[in-house]
């Protein structure tokens, strides 16, 4: 048998000496890479999301960083493509200048850097994207979504509209034509289907993502007279479909439900009455933010710093950012003050629970987040924008489980099930 | 059934009117200069931002609203002032009598620094500008409501059709133009200024494209990319009337904007290539489209 040399003696008791393998060198700055729409129609979303995540970053920072650490982000433009943003991805990863991602706000880009994340092993906070199939097939243990799916966000939007119009018997869709809009057509008609089985879908129209012109379809809407009309356009497709919907006559001829309407609330002259929600909490005349007591300053210095209050995509962006905050300060403390490493980091995110600006979020098992749904009705209280009769809906009833085929889910759903759902008006 | 059709002969007109200026002007262009020019979508989102800028400005600075109209025209005879005898001199020229590849690769190359340059003057948001429109106010036809102005912009694009069809047919220009695209050789040797028709055909042609952006804006929202979806549409419509073809382009406009219309009716998944099909069968029964001939110069 071969005795030890003096040589690795000294290194074994070097090896035992260091600091656990995990831990990591406390670096100089805490690089973040953010992905985000800062071109093309999409910017009218994306932005608000970057100012989000520099105004936050801002405060983050002037309160003394992340464990001490100054945060110091990298945005890339999710205009260029699938490709680019995954090549973009790939080389910040490999950089070694970036700990962490906030990426991404397409549903389509989401997809793709999740497997990435887990290869790479690059914490990942995907920051916006909504679809129920990010975490259907493939469990990640390097992404993260501490928002609401389609399914929750857009189940709740047929238990509200049931509520406010019971009578409903016509209803028409217009969403853009990609995953995000059949995934909600899909989720849509599923859950009528089972919550009021003799409604009629009237039209289902898919127009192109970036479409300029919307008169046929609206024309094609209006022919087709429906008591409610249901879209998940967004970015500057909304507001280019409201400005020339809006002159036809379309709001007043049916009740209109814009999913992400309060992004546009600021920008376009929403007619009173239209349905809109936040895909989340939201900080609007929310009791819960006003609790938490940290949206409304955020929204003030926002508003100073870009001219506008601060739209969800802004508040999305931000909390992403306050999660992956907790999680590094989670993983620090496990490691007894000392640096994590990334692997202690997307460690700590699992099953995390974080009080937001807007309320609390929590990463269940399949990394999902489970988030409440707040939607209202256009107002006209004030000056400013004004949602009234809001509700606010418990995320967690309206998930199907971990795991489980969400449309299988919806369709078990009764009539019985709006019974327990909070009505329009109770969250004051 | 009036009920029913009303509406779809709207919707197609008014479709067919927003497509038709655009699509003449690639087809005129086609025919002088013998020239397949993708950078034309980009003289179309260019005449619609600058369009959209002027309408903001007139809007912003408090001046008579209706004085929007006016610049509508005049944003898109200043950028085809600006673009028009610009290019053609300096790069378009450079490709006469070149292989269609080289003149394909330089288009296209004009088109990405133009849409680039697009993205450097305008920004990369959307603009709206709907004081026009807004204007006019609104007809029910058929339970559906349309806006006034989108029957002015029928009523502009066929009075287009008949004002080219006499400058082409009844004026000395449209004569000379029409002797140079029988004879480009036999024209330069009767004395004719074949250089100065092409300048001025090209400029015609980006004038109709920047027309067909800046009267589009009060109904559309203006942003990148819109140059490269109007430029594939406006191929469609010119592959289908038959390139150099009036009446060719007019007719094309009507049948891919109808196309698209009973597609968004009555088969939604099928809109974004309801006009590709039509092309495609109509290639497919008239290679030169349905009022192109196989060997004759066309204009």
């Amino acid at each position: 048998m071969r005795l030890p040399t003096l040589r690795s003696l000294l290194l074994a008791t070097a090896l035992a000496a260091a600091p656990s393998a995990h831990a990591a060198d406390k670096p100089a700055s805490l690089g973040l890479g953010v992905f985000t729409f800062l071109s093309g129609p999409a910017a009218a979303y994306g932005l608000p999301g970057k100012q989000g995540a520099e105004l936050i970053i801002e405060q983050i920072n002037a309160e003394g960083g992340i464990g001490g650490v100054p945060v110091a982000a990298t945005f890339v433009d999710e205009a260029q493509g699938a490709e680019g943003v995954i090549s973009e991805y790939r080389r910040l990863a490999e950089s070694d200048s970036v700990e962490a991602m906030i990426a991404a706000l397409s549903s389509g880009n989401c997809l793709a850097l999740s497997p990435l994340a887990t290869q790479l092993q690059m914490p990942t906070i995907a920051w916006n994207c909504d679809t129920h199939q990010l975490f259907l097939k493939d469990a990640s243990s390097y992404y993260f979504r501490p928002n609401g799916n389609t399914v929750a966000e857009f189940v709740a939007y047929v238990v509200y509209f049931l509520e406010q119009h019971p009578d409903v018997q016509r209803v028409a869709i217009i969403n853009p034509d990609y995953a995000f809009g059949h995934d909600a057509a899909s989720i849509v008609k599923a859950a009528l289907a089972a919550l009021k089985p003799d409604v009629e879908i009237v039209a289902e129209l898919f127009p192109k993502l970036g479409a300029a012109t919307y008169q046929t379809e609206i024309s094609r809407l209006s022919a087709s007279r429906p008591d409610v009309i249901f879209s998940n356009l967004w970015g500057g497709d909304l507001e280019n479909f409201v400005r020339q919907a809006t002159p036809r006559g379309l709001f007043r001829q049916s009740t209109v439900v814009l999913a992400l309407g309060e992004t546009v609330l600021q920008s376009t002259d929403l007619p009173e009455g239209t349905i809109v929600g936040v895909l989340g909490d939201g900080w609007w005349r929310s009791p819960d933010a006003q609790r938490i007591g940290k949206a409304e300053a955020f929204a003030e210095a926002y508003e100073e710093k870009y001219g506008s209050y601060p739209v969800f995509p802004t508040m999305k962006m931000a909390n992403s950012i306050l999660v992956l905050k907790a999680a590094y300060e989670k993983a620090i403390e496990a490691n007894g003050g000392e640096w994590p490493s990334q692997e202690q980091v997307a460690e700590a995110l699992k099953g995390l629970t974080v009080e937001t600006m807007t309320g609390d979020v929590t990463l269940r098992e399949d990394n999902d987040g489970v988030v409440d749904q707040v939607i209202g009705t256009v107002g006209s209280e004030g000056d400013l924008p004004s949602i009234a009769d809001m509700a606010r809906f418990d995320g967690a009833a309206l998930l199907p489980p971990a795991g489980e085929d969400p449309i299988a889910w919806i369709e078990t759903l009764t009539p019985a099930f709006l019974e327990g759902q909070p009505k329009p008006g109770s969250y004051q | 059934m009036l009920q029913t059709v009303a509406p779809l002969l709207m919707d197609a007109l008014a479709n067919a009117a927003l497509i038709f200026f655009v699509a003449f002007g690639l087809t005129l262009t086609f025919s002088v200069l013998r020239i397949l020019n993708v950078a034309h979508g980009s003289f179309y989102s260019i005449g619609a931002y600058v369009a959209a800028s002027a309408g903001l400005f007139i809007v912003g600075a408090g001046l008579n609203p209706w004085l929007t109209y006016p610049s509508l025209i005049l944003s898109a005879a200043a950028v085809a002032a600006l673009f028009g005898p610009l290019v053609e001199k300096t790069l378009v020229r450079w490709t006469y009598g070149r292989g269609e590849a080289v003149q394909i690769l330089m288009t296209f190359g004009l088109f990405l620094i133009l849409e680039d340059l697009q993205r450097m003057v305008f920004g990369v948001n959307s603009l709206y500008e709907d004081t026009p429109m807004a204007l006019l106010g609104i007809t029910e036809i058929g339970g559906v409501v349309y806006l006034n102005y989108q029957i002015l912009l029928i009523a502009l694009a066929a009075l287009t059709l008949v004002g080219l069809r006499i400058f082409i047919r009844h004026t000395r220009t449209g004569r000379l133009l029409h002797v140079v695209v029988a004879d480009r050789e036999v024209s330069e040797a009767m004395g004719i200024d074949t250089g100065r028709m092409f300048t001025l055909a090209f400029t015609l042609g980006v004038f109709l494209a920047a027309l067909g952006g800046a009267l589009a804006t009060p109904t559309t929202g203006v942003a990148p990319g819109l140059g490269a979806e109007t430029m594939v549409l406006a191929f469609a419509v010119a592959a289908i009337g038959g390139l150099g073809q009036v009446e060719g382009a007019a007719l094309a406009a009507v049948i891919v904007a109808a196309a698209r219309v009973l597609a968004i009716y009555f088969a939604p998944e099928l809109d974004a290539v309801a006009p590709y099909l039509v092309m495609l069968v109509v290639l497919l029964v008239r290679p030169y489209g349905l009022f192109g001939k196989a060997a004759v110069r066309r204009i």
